[in-house]
């Protein structure tokens, strides 16, 4: 049998998930120095691995990008874009990140774009607003109300112009706020572990990349 | 200052009470997975969306537009990677186009060979595997707001019937969710953390609120004994709320039972 079908082997997968998960599981609760030891090794392991990974992942990338490119498909030059701008950016690092080149396009160039898409936030935020926020029943209007106050206490000419509006909303993110926060929370938390443990019992397939069916 | 009841040999400090909840999930989730158990699972209105969406898509003629999250291997992705599996099973079922815009960070490069190795199987189970298009997977960008125009941009393009976003998108999930809902596609989509579930809520026809992405896999599973391991989760809920509830009283009579055996 091949290595790539021995390593495609679902059971084979779910064995070695399953070791890794006690090996970085138990020491977390049960103090045994050379179990810390491995989970230390295990986790430098998986960083290892997750670097190659990508290095991987940036080729099968770039020959994408270069099929599409050389086919002339729909959009080709973004990726023709794409692939110039990913080898121009490893080849500034080489030069150093703090400074030179790479700095600059990060500084100059990547964060004020991404800080402009961040800012466009507000405005989607706005129209939802807008359409959600109508006084329909009485939860629409607790929600008005809410919404409204704890806005308003944001801005920052409302501390100046209604500083009584502070305790009411601060008020509101200190209980209600918080106990929802923590509903989430919990939920969440349990919602995740029980997922984990389906995830070691194999019967969460599609993590593995593969149907029911298949395996 | 919480102080743990007591110390057991060998086990950390502060972890025992977890150890043990963590033990009787696993029994549990066992139990419960194991024999052919028939249990009332509550309805959760968003997973049910996820058919309609798809039809809708199907009698449009337009595509279904779903993503997995931005992030690395986290269980919020993995929760995302479960729903993209549905979503593609349905989509191959019904020929609908489907397109998975991918990318969002350095991590999810990684992610998305295994989402490609998804959508492709599910075109191959449904007999359909020439309907599979490597293009419809298009990686975007391995920037979170670069990600964001180009998924923004492929909405206004193609006009999707629905959006399916699921997984972890974070401070991005709004554009998505609003430009979705203002190309008149249904919106599904996942909070994956508290300050944007009120936003997501009102910009999306549908959101799956807490732990019902995670819960989506063995929810949308024919099988059910794996549906059944969701009611592990109400009886965690039904516990941290009596700890909850307990602990206050008790705390208003000055007593710290709860605290310290939550410490111990």
């Amino acid at each position: 049998m091949k290595m790539a079908e021995i390593l495609k082997n679902r059971q084979l997968q779910i064995a070695v998930m399953a070791l890794a998960f006690l090996l970085v599981f138990v020491p977390y609760f049960i103090e045994v120095p050379a179990l810390e030891a491995a989970s230390t090794k295990l986790i430098t392991i998986t960083a290892i691995v997750n670097a190659v990974t990508l290095i991987l992942a940036l080729q099968s990338q770039v020959r994408r990008g270069l099929n599409i490119v050389q086919r002339r498909q729909t959009g080709w030059y973004f990726k023709a874009y794409m692939i110039i701008t990913m080898v121009l950016m490893v080849v500034f690092a080489f030069f150093g990140r703090e400074t030179g080149p790479y700095h600059w396009v990060m500084y100059a160039v990547v964060n004020p774009l991404s800080s402009v898409n961040y800012g466009i936030l507000a405005f989607y935020m706005a129209s939802t607003a807008a359409r959600a926020f109508r006084a329909r029943n009485t939860q629409a209007i607790l929600l008005l109300t809410t919404g409204f106050i704890v806005l308003l206490y944001q801005a920052p000419l409302t501390g100046a112009y209604a500083p009584w509006l502070e305790p009411i909303a601060l008020y509101f993110g200190d209980t209600f706020g918080m106990a929802a926060g923590r509903m989430f929370l919990i939920s969440v938390t349990v919602g995740a572990i029980v997922f984990g443990v389906r995830v070691l019992m194999g019967k969460e397939t599609s993590v593995l990349g593969v149907g029911k069916e298949e395996v | 200052m919480a102080t743990p009841l007591f110390q057991v040999p060998l086990i950390a400090e502060g972890r025992l009470i977890g150890l043990i909840l963590d033990i009787l999930i696993f029994a549990l989730v066992i139990y419960y997975t194991s024999g052919d158990k028939h249990i009332y699972i509550r309805r959760v209105a968003g997973l049910d969306a996820i058919e309609e969406a798809v039809g809708r898509a199907a009698e449009m003629g337009k595509p279904v537009v779903a993503s997995y999250g931005l992030g690395g291997f986290t269980y919020w992705t993995l929760a995302g990677l479960a729903i993209l599996s549905h979503v593609a099973t349905l989509s191959a079922r019904t020929g609908t186009r489907l397109i998975v815009p991918t990318g969002g960070s350095t991590e999810s490069l990684i992610v998305r060979p295994v989402a490609e190795e998804i959508v492709k199987t599910a075109y191959t189970m449904e007999g359909v595997p020439d309907q599979y298009n490597p293009d419809d997977l298009p990686f975007l960008s391995g920037q979170q707001y670069a990600y964001v125009g180009g998924y923004v941009g492929i909405l206004q393009r193609t006009r999707p019937a629905s959006t399916i976003m699921t997984g972890s998108h974070w401070s991005d999930a709004m554009n998505i969710a609003e430009t979705s809902s203002a190309v008149g596609a249904i919106t599904i989509t996942s909070g994956a953390y508290i300050s944007n579930v009120a936003a997501l809520a009102c910009a999306s026809d549908y959101i799956l609120i807490g732990e019902e992405a995670p819960a989506a896999g063995a929810y949308l599973s024919d099988d059910p004994a794996q549906r059944a391991s969701i009611r592990v989760q109400d009886i965690f809920k039904w516990i941290a709320l009596g700890c909850i509830i307990l602990g206050l009283v008790l705390s208003n009579m000055g007593i710290n039972l709860v605290e310290n055996l939550l410490s111990t």
